[in-house]
């Protein structure tokens, strides 16, 4: 006890005796109390009395001895836990989605007006959505035929089926292509809309040239004329030819001569007038391929070069030729040789007149 | 006494091997992986690890509960309010102090939170545990204590609940915090220091509140004598 800290006093040992008894105390600390101790008789009574109060109070039976001896209540608390878990675990019931929630609990709270709201809702429902539901319905119709159906492209199948409900055809101001518009009665309604060179547009056009005995003549006729400023192309080209060959209608026929009035120096479509010329019952078929005949030599040769060189200074009586030019040509001549057959054998008098006049306007052939 | 619904739980999560258990998946039990494995699995989903964990350290918790508010339905509020903190707040855990530390301390603060709320209100004071015997004059509080601890005689029952009565009087002077010091100091046999980390506070605030709370203690019991 020597070693002591000689400046503890009592008022230093006091408080720490509480931490003494329940060994608080750092390893110096203890030293200096035990040295106080053994010579202060007033400390230790009071470490006495400390140690007392702290057994006193360790030793007493506590709450949790009372209230819980058997371990019950940890077992309630352990099961109440878990289930609080498990509710956890689940979605809450006030986050699940019930969307007519407010509904279901306004009509137990309130049942009369719950059936006053439900009459006029259906009042309401017969009066104004049940129409206006029916005419939405007839404008998606009509929407479905032009928007969707249309954009499908045509198949076989679909043109082998179709009937041509109408045609409206009006041509361009400009030097394009007119606007057509085509009613097709195929397995649901259809409409086209659109020029002739679109690639559906001329397909339907194409098939109902060459397939003209499915079709009316007025609807063939107004397919010819369509198909007129498409005549380059040579699908169009040779459907144009077809009808002009087979076609039961002589307008047709015609028709189809004079859209292929631009393509006329083409060698299938020269050939096509010449038999015509030749063949055709029509007098107006016979007329027509004549003035084709004779305004394509006047314009100038096909381009496979079979036509000659149009002369730069037509002689008179000749305007737009040079016979000269002509001469040697066998597609000029073969020209030539029909029409001379034309206006001597011709039955009709105004087809041997308009060939006679061609042959003039062709001018002087040897073969004349 | 049938199986509590958390241990029917338990068995179950054990049996059905859970997927991000690994020690399982090898044939280990939960009851044999250390706390901080135990923690990490709880975190990752774990029920079973979870109520492992409460398994644990729910005991003392409860105790500790009991002790302070004296009274079984708000030592239950107080188990599971702490317990569905921990729950909920698990995933913040990151192993800054030990879990034991951490536990103490949420269930601490609902301790505190609840005392303080039972002093807002006299009437929800705890009840006297046995009101009749300080009617009888019993004076000397610490001669009693000497004379009739050893003994299993029906007076030493009655001297226990002298004791306990005055006990629970006298700890009824301490504040909320000094009452929680004195017991996990006491009770729970907690050193200052570990008290301190639960509590969020210093050793030295803790060494006070002990201090103060013995203080009244000894006026309170000793002033009888």
């Amino acid at each position: 006890m020597s070693m002591a800290d000689p400046k503890l006093t009592c008022q230093d040992v006091a408080p720490l005796l509480v931490f003494y008894v329940c060994d608080e105390v750092s390893e110096k600390e203890r030293k200096s109390i035990e040295a106080h101790l053994a010579v202060c008789p007033a400390c230790s009574v009071q470490l006495a009395e400390e140690r007392e109060l702290q057994q006193a109070m360790i030793a007493a039976p506590q709450p949790a001895d009372e209230f819980d001896a058997s371990g019950i209540l940890l077992a309630q608390c352990r099961s109440e836990l878990a289930e609080t878990l498990d509710d956890l675990s689940a979605p809450p019931v006030h986050e699940r989605w019930s969307p007519l929630g407010w509904l279901r609990r306004f009509i137990a709270v309130r049942p009369a007006w719950s059936g006053a709201l439900l009459v006029l809702f259906g009042i309401l429902l017969g009066a104004q959505l049940i129409p206006w539901i029916q005419s939405h319905k007839s404008n998606n119709a009509n929407l479905q035929a032009v928007n969707v159906v249309a954009r499908q492209p045509l198949t076989e199948e679909q043109l082998d089926k179709m009937a041509i409900a109408g045609v409206n055809f009006s041509t361009a101001s400009g030097s394009g292509p007119g606007t057509v518009q085509l009613q097709l009665s195929a397995e649901q309604p259809l409409e086209l809309s659109g020029n002739v060179n679109d690639g559906d547009m001329q397909q339907v056009l194409t098939y109902v040239v060459e397939n003209g005995e499915r079709f009316d003549a007025g609807v063939r006729l107004d397919c010819v004329d369509a198909l007129k400023a498409a005549a380059s192309n040579q699908q169009v080209r040779r459907a144009l030819i077809a009808a002009a060959r087979k076609d039961q209608n002589p307008a047709v026929r015609m028709k189809a001569i004079e859209a292929l009035r631009a393509q006329a120096t083409d060698e299938a479509v020269r050939q096509v007038m010449l038999d015509a010329l030749q063949h055709d019952a029509n007098p107006g078929v016979r007329v027509e391929a004549v003035d084709v005949l004779v305004g394509s030599l006047e314009r100038g040769p096909s381009p496979a070069g079979d036509v000659p060189q149009m002369a730069p200074s037509a002689p008179p009586g000749l305007p737009g030729m040079q016979a000269d030019a002509l001469e040697g040509d066998e597609s000029v001549e073969r020209v030539v040789r029909v029409l001379q057959q034309l206006q001597h054998r011709d039955p009709d008098r105004y087809v041997r007149l308009r060939s006679a006049a061609a042959l003039r306007q062709i001018g002087p052939r040897e073969l004349q | 006494m049938p199986l509590p619904r958390w241990a029917l739980a338990l068995a179950d999560d054990n049996g059905r091997l859970g997927s991000t258990d690994a020690a399982l998946a090898l044939g280990t039990s939960l009851s044999n992986l250390d706390e901080r494995a135990l923690v990490v699995e709880a975190q990752a989903g774990n029920r079973a690890a979870f109520e492992e964990l409460v398994r644990r350290h729910d005991r003392d918790v409860l105790r500790l509960a009991l002790n302070l508010m004296k009274r079984p339905e708000d030592a239950r509020d107080v188990y599971q309010e702490a317990f569905l903190k921990v729950y909920r707040n698990l995933h913040r855990f990151r192993f800054e102090c030990s879990f034991y530390t951490w536990l103490y301390r949420i269930v601490t603060n609902v301790c505190l939170d609840h005392l303080r709320r039972r002093q807002a209100r006299p009437e929800d004071q705890a009840p006297e545990v046995n009101a009749a015997l300080h009617e009888e004059g019993i004076t000397d509080f610490f001669e009693r204590q000497r004379e009739h601890r050893p003994t299993l005689d029906p007076e030493r029952s009655l001297f226990g609940k002298e004791i306990k009565a005055r006990i629970s009087r006298a700890m009824e002077c301490l504040s909320p915090r000094e009452r929680i010091v004195f017991e996990m100091k006491h009770y729970q046999g907690l050193k200052l220091r570990a008290i301190g980390d639960a509590l969020g506070t210093t050793e030295e605030t803790v060494k006070n509140s002990l201090f103060r709370a013995t203080r009244k203690l000894r006026n309170e019991l000793g002033g009888l004598r």
